[in-house]
């Protein structure tokens, strides 16, 4: 039999360059100083750490920070009707409401309904702003707040009283240009 | 050639001993002589069209019942509502036993022995007067049991209608008699099957019924040469609606329209120019001057987009606004649509509203598509014709005279101050206008 | 009318060959290969179609016009086109018209996420609408009724409602007022529209006009579960779907079953759901202690429970109602027949029928089923009023009447609320059900004294003699609907051997559709009887190991002293049965009284020693018996309430305590060892059963049922005269639909619950001397009622009629379950 002749399946591999010499030297630290380049470069630039929570970074207007409930500003009813189509439309499922119907004599909202509960389970959600697109009335909107941090999960649990409170101007927003 | 309308003048005809000196109540005795299969026979070849608006052959009709033994009814429809037609109140108030005679006669070859005349609750004194020919009819011995000997028996009942269009329908005209609110009734089954307390049910116009003591006393072959081909016999034509000599003509079907409107009736006053008539009542699509050379019948009215219809011709002349007339149809049929279906009870609606609009000068003439395209969705899609008796002159009058819809409108908003008109173009407006992306429309 | 035949034709929808019942409606043939076609007016439940909505105009081949697929039937080789460009314009057209009035509040709008309107808008509107006229007004939402609230603006005019009040529930109420765009649904003058089935139309409405007001506003659909029960309030056991949000039920919709409930609810089992969440349901065991009940712990109120039960083995009895499961059931009787020793046990609150008329009955070639009332012949409803004994048999009765031209036949006491559908009613006196049914029988055969039975019935012999007539040439297929009133008292026997001969006399027991159909005192009537809760029969209609007392007995034995304890299953013996005086003696005087209640009634707050807390229905798991023969399942919808544990639990307990072996972990264990015993349920299993239920004389095991050693026709002895009035009055009772514990704590339905009225008959009250809704006594031996009389011309002279288990002065303050005559005087 006639030995099997790998002929033309045989490929060539390219091999490197040997190791040692000037070259094989540049090869081995040549890229390391180029990234040091970099890094020196910023030292002579100072530092610039932000000083938090003395310092804060200023956000930008549509930055989906904590969210808010409104008002209607003329006669202070809620807008939100409690249709739970912000429930419906969530992916984390932390929002839930619970309507109630109108006493025309001390209406809550403009509707015939309004949430009787209105939570937003903060620990869970992932401020997408799903909830902020899917309100009829623009009940609902994301702030610029994003410090939400707390000791308790449960106080983490934002009801409805807190989210139509007027929020603490806590976050800069960022200007124009900046 | 007149034969209903013959000696109708005269005094006391509603009384049965003038009517019988003219040879009354002989056609009766010559019908019941013949054989139920016969007396169909001999009105489906006098090719009489129902008088009521749909033109159906009324043979035809009567011999779509079933033949089997049971409770049949024959219903004569006396609701005669249609804006423009009248002719059946003279009829009834006149000559009331000529109805009655072809009451009886139908009730034969309907093998029916219980009538019922629907007629239609302003008309109160007409039914006082059928209510005595009635009693009269019945002394005769023309109505009860066992009429003339034979086994034919009939009972007739006057009733009288509270007053809605709709009841002129035939299927909500059998559920307002059985004592229900008069709604249209989904079709099939149609009445012939399934009519009155779900018997079968023969439901004719009063003039076709009148027309049949004739049609047995010529013969029908006689009678069926009067007219032209597929419109025989002949037609009382109401005409009114601004012209010299407003009536009730009786003529033989196929005469030309113009000798119609212009020779019996006088056209419109003096310097007035015939702008549009209606030639089959309100709810056919209306027809301009130069229509009027069409030969008044069936199949030339259908041929020119229109219908003969009830025979109720209303002319218009050239002093009256078209949306004038318009505005007023729309908002008759939005009054009487019953509400049972949705384009018909919505659509009648809607057309009034939008008419008001063009008549106060708040319309674009985007509008007029608008509603054009609204008669469209309307037409053909409705439970019964009431509907589509708003549509089709709608379109009608769109179709004809969009250009004095729009100058309509124009008018109307300088009358009343409206400002300059709103785009119809609204977004090549902001465009154009170029003083930045606020600026108002209006 | 018989079953029509089904005939197979082939048409062709959208190009592709559909096979499908011909001259069904194009509507439901199209679903076949799911199609859609869009409506609001259709639904088959409704009847004819009236083709009002215009939404489902489809094109068919060799017609001009488009047609309503909702009313155009299916033929052979018929050419439908649903996706054409016309079609699409005239669907994008209704929408159009139909949203030109709808105002666009669906995120207020309880229907929204559920609404027919918003999903058709969706599929087949166009988008946009060119209407910018100001829509219509209407002052909303307004009451239509306590239980449901009307949005007129919403309305889209589809009349679904008034066909439901005009033509399913016949009560006529419900009207369209005005004409044209100008029409709105209404009662004739405003009025409250109150009747039995009047929520069904929030189901029905296809936008969010109609609502229901308990539900208003409570939950929107993706905030809720939908869990698949069945109703326990009434031996219908109509199938339901319970809306569950937070582990509370909110609201109870129908899950059509053709065979059962035909798709609707009655407004008791739509409401009383309310019920489960209330303070006044029990939630925790009550023990007497020092004269008052207080809440105990569990072991505690086990404890006492056992050993008062124990200390009285052998003279302990049980009396159970109807919401009792099937496997609860079976656990009690071994309870009682092998942990205590007391074969006291019984189900039928009117005493015991012979074992083998039990099994007679039971006979699946006598029974009849729910759909043949429908489909018959005729149907003759037999000492029961549907409405309240069974409410939804009752609309089943009127489609058969209306739709099906079943000859319906009325034999009661009572005026009937389906006379008026009636070819005949016949009315006897109350308590002779068993003279009545010998006179028929007499009629049917030709022989005897028809006249003298008829006499002793107090019925009119003519009618007995047309009643005969009709139902025996009516057609082979005759249902007789009776009510388990028919076989109360010591001469049920006797009744039932009537019924029995009447039944081979119209050869019920050969035709398919033909038969019996009980309408037993409790819900789970027939399944109790079967699982062996019988005084003198055990588990599957067997032999009892030795007979016992029947409910009658052991409250007389009770109140004699010979059982010390009792054992009270979901029943007031006071509120509930016959006979107060006496059960109130018999309570008073035994010494343990164990209850399992959902709600404090008046007995078990006067009488009970420990009360368990019952479960809901919808916490409860396990099988009920439809009196068809129907083993339907019962599912847990909701956790139990905090406080409350699974009654075969506790049953299995104190079966433990009492030396029984139990080794049961879950429910399914149990119903496996029920059916064991059971041997004509020996082929069911859960999984069969499944969320359709099934009926057990449709297994090969129904061969296993025990058969009767006699059979009819047997031979009747004559029965007592009824009393003759002579002066005073014959007394008849009848039991609302609102009677009950749940109607009185749901709040939704607490202006239903029944006061106590005195029904005469004109003719009587102008004798007396007393007229509509004066206070009247009625008395007997001492004992009075004393209530407000409602004339009504329907009532038969000489008798007198009042409500059984009201809140106040309930019927059995005179009553002891034998025809009696009272004296009514003005009070």
């Amino acid at each position: 039999m006639t030995p099997w002749n790998p002929g033309e399946d045989v490929i060539a591999v390219q091999r490197g360059p040997e190791p040692g010499g000037a070259g094989g030297a540049y090869r081995s630290f040549g890229e390391t100083l180029r990234g040091l380049k970099t890094t020196f470069a910023r030292v002579i630039e100072g530092t610039n750490t932000i000083q938090y929570p003395e310092e804060k970074v200023p956000v930008y207007p549509r930055f989906r920070g904590r969210h808010k409930l409104h008002r209607f500003e003329d006669t202070g009813l809620e807008k939100c009707v409690g249709c739970s189509l912000c429930a419906a439309a969530c992916p984390s499922d932390c929002i839930r409401v619970v309507a109630s119907e109108n006493d025309p004599e001390n209406r809550v909202s403009a509707g015939e309904r309004y949430a009787a509960v209105y939570e937003i389970n903060l620990s869970r959600c992932i401020f997408c702003g799903y909830c902020e697109i899917a309100c009829p009335f623009d009940a609902i909107t994301m702030g610029h707040d994003y410090e939400m941090s707390d000791y308790n999960r449960s106080d983490l649990i934002f009801t409805k009283e807190m989210l139509l409170a007027e929020p603490i101007d806590r976050t800069p927003l960022r200007n124009e240009g900046e | 050639m007149e034969l209903l309308y013959k000696n109708i003048d005269e005094p006391g005809l509603n009384t049965i001993a003038v009517y019988e000196s003219h040879g009354g109540y002989q056609s009766l005795r010559k019908a019941l002589a013949m054989d139920r299969a016969d007396l169909i026979q001999e009105l489906e070849s006098s090719e009489l069209r129902g008088r009521g608006g749909a033109g159906f052959s009324m043979g035809k009709k009567a011999s779509f019942l079933p033949k089997d033994k049971m409770d049949k009814y024959l219903v004569c429809n006396a609701d005669e509502s249609e804006p423009g037609t009248f002719k059946d109140r003279e009829l009834m108030q006149k000559n009331p036993h000529q109805l009655i005679e072809g009451l009886i006669i139908g009730a034969h070859a309907a093998s029916a022995n219980c009538a019922f005349i629907y007629i239609r609750g302003e008309y109160d004194y007409v039914a006082d007067i059928l209510d005595a020919a009635v009693a009269e009819a019945r002394a005769a011995g023309y109505l009860g049991d066992n009429i003339l000997g034979t086994d034919q028996s009939l009972s007739l009942v006057v009733h009288r209608g509270a007053g809605a269009y709709i009841c002129g329908e035939e299927t909500a005209l059998l559920d307002s008699l059985e004592g229900k609110r008069g709604n249209p009734r989904l079709k099939p089954p149609f009445p012939a099957n399934q009519g009155l307390y779900q018997g079968p049910t023969l439901i004719n116009n009063v003039e076709t019924l009148s027309n049949l003591s004739h049609i047995v006393r010529m013969g029908a072959k006689a009678w069926s040469e009067l007219g032209v081909k597929n419109s025989s016999g002949t037609k009382v034509v109401s005409i009114s609606g601004n012209v010299q000599r407003p009536g009730n003509y009786e003529i033989e079907l196929g005469i030309k329209s113009r000798d119609l409107i212009y020779g019996l009736a006088g056209g419109p006053p003096d310097g007035r120019e015939v702008k549009f008539w209606f030639p089959g009542g309100s709810s056919a699509p209306i027809l301009t001057a130069e229509h009027l050379d069409l030969p008044y019948d069936f199949d030339s009215m259908a041929g020119a987009g229109s219908m003969l219809g009830s025979g109720a011709i209303i002319v218009i002349d050239d002093s009256v606004p078209v949306v004038d007339v318009a505005l007023k149809l729309a908002t008759f049929y939005r009054n009487e649509s019953c509400g049972k279906c949705t384009p018909c009870r919505e659509g009648t609606n809607w057309t009034v509203h939008m008419l008001e609009r063009i008549d106060s000068g708040e319309a674009t003439p985007m509008d007029l598509d608008i509603m054009a395209s609204v008669q469209e969705h309307i037409t053909d899609h409705c439970l019964c014709v009431l509907g589509d008796s708003m549509a089709m002159p709608i379109s009608s009058m769109i179709k004809y005279f969009r250009p004095e819809f729009e100058s309509h409108i124009e008018a109307a908003r300088h009358r009343n101050d409206l400002g300059a008109p709103p785009s119809p173009h609204p977004v090549e407006a902001v465009g154009s206008a170029a003083a930045g992306p606020y600026t108002s429309v209006a | 009318m018989p079953r029509p035949e089904q005939k197979m034709v082939t048409f062709t929808l959208d190009g592709r060959e559909v096979s499908a019942i011909e001259n069904s409606m194009l509507v439901d043939g199209a679903k076949c290969v799911d199609v859609e076609i869009p409506v609001f007016c259709y639904d088959a439940k409704l009847g004819q179609p009236v083709g009002a909505c215009r939404m489902c105009l489809v094109e068919v081949e060799g017609i001009n016009k488009l047609q309503t697929a909702c009313s155009t039937p299916i033929r052979e080789g018929m050419v439908v086109n649903t996706e054409s460009d016309r079609v699409k314009e005239s669907q994008r057209a209704v929408v159009e018209f139909l949203l030109i009035n709808h105002p666009l509040d669906c995120p207020v709008c309880d229907k929204g996420g559920e609404c027919p309107l918003q999903d058709i808008t969706f599929g087949w509107g166009g988008g946009t609408s060119r209407f910018i006229e100001p829509k219509r007004h209407f002052q909303k939402p307004l009451a239509l009724s306590p239980l449901i609230a009307i949005d007129r603006e919403r309305c889209i005019l589809c009349y679904r409602c008034v066909r439901f009040s005009q033509e399913v529930s016949e009560d006529y109420q419900l009207i369209l007022s005005e004409r044209g765009a100008h029409s709105f649904v209404s009662t004739f003058d405003g009025h409250p529209y109150v009747a039995p089935f009047s929520a069904n139309i929030v189901e029905l409405c296809p936008v969010g006009a109609l609502t229901s007001q308990a539900y208003r506003f409570r939950a929107r659909p993706w905030d809720v579960e939908g869990s698949g029960s069945i109703c326990t309030l009434c031996p219908a056991q109509c199938n339901v779907t319970l809306t569950v949000r937070d582990e509370r039920v909110l609201r109870v919709l129908g899950r059509d079953h053709d065979e059962v409930d035909d798709g609707w609810l009655c407004d008791k089992g739509r409401f009383a759901y309310q019920a489960m969440h209330v303070g006044e349901r029990i939630t925790e065991p009550l023990l007497r202690d020092g004269g008052e009940l207080r809440p105990v712990s569990w072991e505690r109120a086990l404890q006492s429970a056992i050993s008062g039960l124990t200390k009285a083995a052998g003279r302990t009895g049980a009396v159970v109602g109807g919401e009792t499961t099937n496997e609860e059931a079976f656990l009690l009787q071994r309870l009682m027949r092998e942990g205590l020793d007391s074969p006291d046990l019984d189900s039928r609150p009117g005493g015991a029928l012979a074992l083998d008329l039990h099994r007679a009955l039971a006979d699946p070639a006598l029974s009849a089923t729910v759909v043949d009332i429908e489909f018959a012949h005729a149907v003759l409803v037999l000492d029961c009023e549907p409405v309240d004994d069974a409410p939804i048999l009752d609309l089943r009765i009127r489609k058969g009447v209306r739709r099906k031209g079943v000859k319906l036949a009325v034999a009661s006491s009572r005026p009937s609320s389906l006379d008026a559908n009636a070819t005949l009613s016949l009315r006897f006196a109350p308590g002779a059900g068993e003279a009545l049914v010998a006179a028929l029988d007499a009629a049917l055969s030709g022989t005897g004294d028809v006249d003298g039975l008829a006499a002793s019935a107090g019925a009119d012999v003519d009618q007995v003699r047309e009643l005969a007539a009709l139902l025996s040439e009516a057609g082979e297929d005759v249902v007789v609907l009776w009510g388990e009133r028919l076989a109360h008292g010591p001469r049920g026997d006797h009744a039932v051997r009537g019924l029995l001969n009447v039944a081979s006399r119209l050869k019920l027991a050969s035709a398919d559709g033909a038969g019996l159909l009980e309408i037993p005192s409790g819900a789970n009537g027939r399944g109790l009887r079967e699982s062996g809760l019988l005084s003198n029969a055990g588990p599957g209609l067997g032999e009892p190991g030795r007979e016992g007392r029947d409910t009658p007995a052991i409250g007389a034995a009770l109140a004699a002293g010979d059982l010390t304890a009792v054992y009270l299953m979901h029943c007031d013996p006071v509120r509930d049965f016959q006979d107060r005086g006496l059960w109130n003696r018999a309570l008073s005087k035994a010494t343990t009284v164990v209850a399992h209640a959902g709600y404090l009634t008046e007995g078990l707050i006067e009488h009970a020693t420990v009360i368990f807390p019952a479960e809901a229905y919808a916490e409860k798991e396990g099988t009920f018996t439809h009196p068809d023969g129907r083993i339907q399942r019962l599912r847990p919808a909701i956790s139990h309430a905090r406080g409350v544990r699974p009654e075969w639990q506790v049953l299995a307990t104190i079966c433990k305590a009492a030396g029984l072996e139990m080794t049961f972990h879950t429910v399914p264990m149990v119903f496996r060892a029920l059916v064991d015993a059971v041997p004509f349920y020996a082929d069911l299993t859960l999984d069969e059963i499944g969320g359709r239920g099934m009926r057990w004389q449709q297994t090969a095991a129904a061969a296993n049922l025990p058969t009767a050693s006699d059979r009819a026709p047997y031979q009747l002895t004559a029965p007592p005269a009824a009393l003759t009035p002579n002066g005073s009055l014959r007394l008849g009772t009848y039991r609302s639909i609102w009677a009950g514990s749940e109607v009185a704590v749901s709040p939704a339905l607490k202006f239903l619950i029944p006061h106590q009225q005195v029904e005469l008959s004109p003719d009587d009250a102008k004798r007396i001397g007393v007229g509509h809704g004066d206070r009247v006594e009625v008395t007997y031996d001492g004992a009075a009622v004393n209530a407000q009389v409602t004339l009504r011309a329907a009532v038969p002279t000489g008798t007198v009629f009042l409500a059984e288990a009201t809140d106040s002065q309930p019927a059995n303050l005179l009553t002891n379950g034998e025809p009696r005559l009272v004296e009514v005087r003005p009070a």
